[in-house]
């Protein structure tokens, strides 16, 4: 048991930290409160993805023969940790990374993994995720969007929502229902289907979280030639399912908490709040709850280096990750005060970024079920 | 990073288990606990195994003798263990004559094992100092809360001083021998409560089925897992300010979780003495209060994080 990061790693982080001082603009942190589907992120993510992937940095944990370094698990979520302190300059295209080219890698074809898996780790294509539907949310497999085989191509209609990171989004990883008679998870296939197909409509669903972050996608008889399918038709399922195990804790959501809560103290103590108990103690509390979250992740991590297969811990470390940031974001608003519910400041910002934590990539509720069946083995019944 | 036992320490941890799974146990701390006795017998087995010296080597050292004070505290010890085999060596270097008790000098309230200690040793500021009590010195006292209790009458001068800074030494250590036994007794009482609501039927199925029983004792499981970690991070790191302090404050506010929830799911079996989660829920009761409770816990995260103060 040790908790002390290698001299290697300890140097990678620092050159990360030296990589962002240099190549973040000086005006990075007022960008990046836009959120990340905003137009002025999307655009910066592309320049910014390129020139980590030319330190060789973006897919450093893929294998070799992709174009990655085979880079450890730990490498990972350290490039993970220092991307989500600094507001995630990655933006959408740490979903390429973490789990959509392992997918490809896993169940493409030759084409697919030449057309994709070098883009992505040029870090010069943007992707969204088309899962959730109107009647299909937490209990994901009841989507119901269709796709009918014609010719060379799959038809489809329905509709996706929720969808984030759509703008200039070139491609969608996309879970549709090629057979009509099929029920649950069953007959559910993955298309990686381009975004400039004709029939495809995106309509931004404004929200209070930020600026494009929610959409609806409505596919009106959409034709996605059929060598855009990922896997066998009728298996997406367990496409899907290797993808997120896959994914696991990709987003380290603590360590921006974590700077956060730095600069709420020091605001704090500003105000001339530092000797107020209260206060203390309510920092502490949120501290601790951060810190819980990193160790958490990192156990999760431990066990992907350790190559052992997804346990309920995933489930842990993201409702630990959740009760972090509603601890954190509560006190960005109490003690920065009335001026961080002007639009654009850090409390703001902060607050819009952590509301969604309980609801995104699987509710908190998912994940208490999945402690309850798979780690304490509570009775289904 | 590694977040797995090496094999020395599941040795010692199986070994160590062994001994507690014929020493310790809930049926005899519930005995133990409702005279308000100390274990001796126990006491003097995990001395004689060797168990109470593991902090100082050869071969093991602090984060040992933490894990052995979790595996104690979940077998229902009523041992002094983290007070006499990772507080004392880790303020003044080496044993000191058991049992030991911890307390803070400017406070006259009961603490766990004053009637029994044959060494106190006192918080006071500064410097750590170190009491030898003759026996009359300490009254027992009468408690709920499973623990051997006692309050302690030292005379002015009756003590020695561990040197200037040993006083922050002294609680940086206490928070994570509290932490350790803080996850001990909630491993335990969680454990009893999970094979509680799997066995116990109403309304014609196990209640451990129902989705409202689960979400409380996952998220009870997400608490006492952070609360582990940080507890072993501490430990690892030897108990650095900010690290022992998030050890403590983060067990306690998981305690008080698990202490609502193994209650309120095991229905009034659990309130009974022949039912073993009294044990560790009152235990846990009475661990987040001590050094000045779960509110002091968090302060000390945020004077060691931001020096606020």
């Amino acid at each position: 048991m040790n908790f002390e990061w290698s001299e290697d790693d300890a140097r990678f982080r620092e050159e990360l930290r030296a990589f962002l001082d240099a190549e973040l603009p000086p005006d990075w942190e007022e960008l990046s409160r836009h959120g990340p589907g905003s137009d002025v992120q999307a655009a910066f993510s592309r320049g910014f993805c390129a020139k980590l992937a030319r330190r060789g940095w973006l897919t450093q944990s893929w294998p070799r023969e992709y174009g990655g370094a085979d880079a450890t698990p730990w490498r990972h979520a350290i490039l993970s940790e220092e991307m989500w302190r600094r507001g995630e300059p990655r933006g959408s295209q740490y979903m390429n990374v973490n789990w959509i080219g392992p997918a490809i890698m896993k169940f493409g074809s030759e084409a697919q993994k030449r057309t994709h898996l070098g883009r992505i780790s040029k870090g010069d294509v943007l992707w969204c995720q088309g899962f959730s539907e109107p009647e299909a949310g937490s209990d994901l497999a009841a989507l119901r969007t269709q796709a009918v085989r014609s010719g060379d191509d799959y038809v489809v209609t329905g509709s996706k929502i929720w969808t984030s990171y759509v703008n200039g989004a070139e491609f969608c990883f996309l879970l549709v229902r090629t057979d009509p008679a099929s029920k649950r998870h069953k007959g559910i296939t993955v298309l990686l289907a381009p975004m400039d197909a004709k029939g495809i409509e995106v309509r931004e669903i404004p929200s209070v979280v930020g600026e494009r972050y929610f959409h609806e996608l409505f596919f009106s008889e959409a034709r996605i030639p059929a060598d855009c399918r990922l896997g066998p038709e009728g298996e997406g399922w367990d496409v899907v399912g290797y993808a997120l195990a896959y994914e696991r804790v990709g987003a380290m959501r603590y360590a921006r908490a974590a700077l956060m809560l730095d600069a709420i103290a020091a605001h704090a103590a500003a105000r001339g709040l530092a000797g107020d108990p209260a206060v203390q103690e309510k920092l502490g509390a949120a501290r601790a709850t951060v810190e819980a979250a990193r160790l958490l992740s990192y156990r999760v991590i431990d066990l992907r280096a350790r190559g052992s297969a997804p346990t309920a811990d995933t489930n842990v470390a993201r409702v630990a990750g959740t009760l972090c940031e509603n601890a954190v974001s509560d006190l960005a608003l109490e003690l920065f005060g009335p001026g961080a519910l002007e639009y654009g400041h850090p409390g703001d910002a902060y607050f819009r970024l952590a509301m969604t934590a309980g609801v995104a990539v699987g509710t908190t509720e998912i994940n208490l079920n999945l402690i309850a069946s798979r780690m304490l083995e509570l009775p289904r019944e | 990073m590694d977040f797995e036992f090496s094999d020395d320490q599941r040795a010692i941890l199986d070994a160590a288990e062994a001994l507690l799974a014929q020493h310790a146990g809930p049926a005899r701390a519930a005995e133990k606990g409702a005279a308000g006795e100390y274990d001796y017998e126990l006491h003097a087995a995990l001395a004689s195994a060797g168990f109470s010296e593991v902090a100082l080597g050869p071969g093991t050292g602090f984060l040992e003798a933490t894990l052995l004070c979790r595996a104690v505290a979940r077998a229902g010890g009523s041992v002094a263990y983290g007070a006499g085999a990772l507080v004392a060596p880790a303020v003044a270097g080496r044993a000191l004559p058991g049992p030991v008790a911890l307390a803070r000098a400017d406070d006259a309230a009961p603490i766990r094992f004053g009637a029994d200690a044959k060494t106190l040793l006192l918080d006071a500021g500064d410097e750590a100092r170190v009491v030898r009590l003759e026996p009359g010195a300490a009254a027992r006292v009468r408690t709920n809360f499973l623990w051997p209790m006692g309050r302690v009458a030292v005379a002015p001068g009756a003590s020695t001083s561990l040197g200037p800074g040993s006083g922050a030494r002294m609680r940086r250590w206490w928070r994570v021998a509290l932490a350790a036994e803080l996850v001990g007794c909630m491993e335990s009482a969680l454990a009893i409560t999970l094979d509680y609501v799997k066995r116990r039927r109403q309304f014609g199925r196990a209640i451990g089925s129902f989705q409202a029983v689960q979400h409380r004792l996952a998220l009870a499981t997400v608490m006492l897992e952070g609360s582990r970690w940080l507890t072993y991070e501490a430990a690892a790191l030897g108990a650095p300010d900010e690290s022992a302090a998030l050890a403590a404050a983060h067990a306690s506010d998981a305690a008080q979780l698990v202490f609502r929830e193994t209650h309120q799911l095991t229905g009034a079996m659990g309130y009974t003495r022949e039912h073993p989660l009294h044990v560790f829920s009152m235990r846990l009761a009475a661990l987040r209060h001590e050094m000045g409770g779960v509110a002091a816990q968090r302060r000390e995260v945020a004077r060691a994080r931001w020096a606020l103060a």
